[in-house]
């Protein structure tokens, strides 16, 4: 009987583990999503968001749902790059426009 | 990221506090004017109203044909019997306006002073409607552009007439914010309206060719044939920025209103042709 339930104790702990480390998975894709999300509202608020973002972000969150952790950090880290180089355009236009003004 | 943010809130404040260092409205019109009076010589100026036709043979010939059973005709129609009704209270959309048909479409886009905001043609019709007890319409509403081609019929061969009363600190502000708008690059392909329509007019595009933003107000709403129904300016706008993959503001922001404010003081002294015909 005893093997049985180191066994089972065993299935216990690898699920307590396992629970744990989805947690965290979790808990850093929320940190890193609620990051790009702050991104994307900074570019917003500057006129400058890209077409695609807010749907990147969206589609992250349903794959994380789905728990397909890889595919959602890798449409997270896309749509991070998209809203912050959309700030980083906003940023340079603030006055690079003006050398395109025909005078 | 929040020191980005406030750099950025920054830059914005101080580019915004600076109109004082910037050419005026009418020094600007002279400059847009003659930029694509030198690219195209053999362009009059009336011609700048039509679009790529006034630069693009091949697709002048087509569009001439297009002209003799116009697409649009049918909206004008249509226009006309909407600027007739009689709303419930028994009033209609003349009762609304000081001036007759066929000088309302040059009062637009206007600032007006009191409300702080630049109004443009369908807001205005929007704003009779709801005085009157109406539902408004949606900016992309049918009803709506049928009526704006209408009055743009009627006031066929008056021209093109924005003011910006040197006065009205917030005039010269909506317009400064249009330029602005009009001239930065965005989206993902990082293009400015002036990088297709100033630098590379005439170019190629796939199967177009870019028109000059000289005359880009003057004959809309257009009946688009790729579309197979009518169109209005600001929905233009919303499929340019759309093709640069940015992402589009609603019809009739404050960023489409004072884009239109600017690309429309561009083409004063033109004549309104509107509505137009176009692929
Ligand atoms: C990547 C190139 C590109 C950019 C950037 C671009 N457009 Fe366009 N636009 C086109 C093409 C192509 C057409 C169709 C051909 C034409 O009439 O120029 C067009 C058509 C138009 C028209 C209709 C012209 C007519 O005669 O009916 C308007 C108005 C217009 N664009 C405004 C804008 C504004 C405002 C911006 C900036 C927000 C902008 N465009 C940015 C490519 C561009």
């Amino acid at each position: 009987m005893a093997p049985a339930r180191a066994s089972s104790r065993n299935n216990s702990l690898l699920l307590l583990l396992s629970t744990l480390a989805m947690a965290a998975c979790t808990t850093q894709f929320e940190r890193e999503y609620a990051e790009a999300e702050r991104w994307r509202a900074a570019a917003a608020a500057a006129g400058h968001e890209w077409i695609e973002t807010s749907r990147l972000l969206e589609q992250a969150e349903a794959t994380a749902d789905a728990g397909n952790m890889d595919v959602a950090f890798e449409l997270l880290g896309k749509a991070r790059f998209q809203a912050e180089a959309a700030v980083r355009q906003a940023e340079r236009e603030a006055e690079a426009w003006r050398v395109r003004v025909i005078k | 990221m929040n020191k980005t943010a406030v750099m950025l809130t920054s830059i914005l404040a101080t580019s915004l506090a600076q109109p004082a260092a910037i050419a005026g409205p009418e020094e600007d019109r002279a400059a847009f004017v003659r930029y694509f009076q030198s690219r195209f010589p053999d362009v009059e100026f009336d011609e700048f109203a039509n679009g790529i036709y006034a630069i693009d043979a091949d697709s002048r010939r087509q569009w001439l044909e297009i002209e003799e059973f116009p697409p649009y005709e049918f909206a004008i129609e249509q226009g006309e019997s909407e600027w007739q009704q009689t709303f419930a209270n028994g009033r209609t959309f003349a009762d609304c306006f000081a001036q007759p048909s066929d000088s309302i479409r040059a009062m637009y886009p206007r600032y007006e002073e009191a409300r702080g905001e630049v109004v443009t043609l369908e807001i205005a019709l929007n704003d009779c409607r709801a005085a009157n007890d109406e539902e408004p319409y949606a900016y992309d509403a049918e009803e709506l552009i049928d009526l704006t081609a209408f009055l743009a019929f009627e006031a066929r061969g008056k021209a093109v007439a924005v003011r910006i009363p040197a006065d009205q600190p917030g005039a010269i502000a909506a317009y400064e914010d249009g330029k602005r708008f009009y001239y930065s690059k965005r989206g993902q392909l990082n293009f400015a309206c002036s990088d297709c329509h100033i630098t590379s007019v005439g170019q190629r595009v796939r199967a177009d060719r870019l028109g000059p933003s000289l005359g880009h107000t003057t004959h809309f709403p257009v009946y688009r044939s790729k579309l197979g129904g009518m169109i209005g300016l600001q929905q233009r706008f919303l499929g340019c920025i759309r093709d640069v993959r940015a992402k589009p503001f609603e019809l009739q922001s404050t960023e489409y209103r004072n884009l239109e404010f600017f690309l429309a003081y561009m083409s004063n002294g033109l004549m309104i042709n509107g509505p137009g015909a176009r692929k």
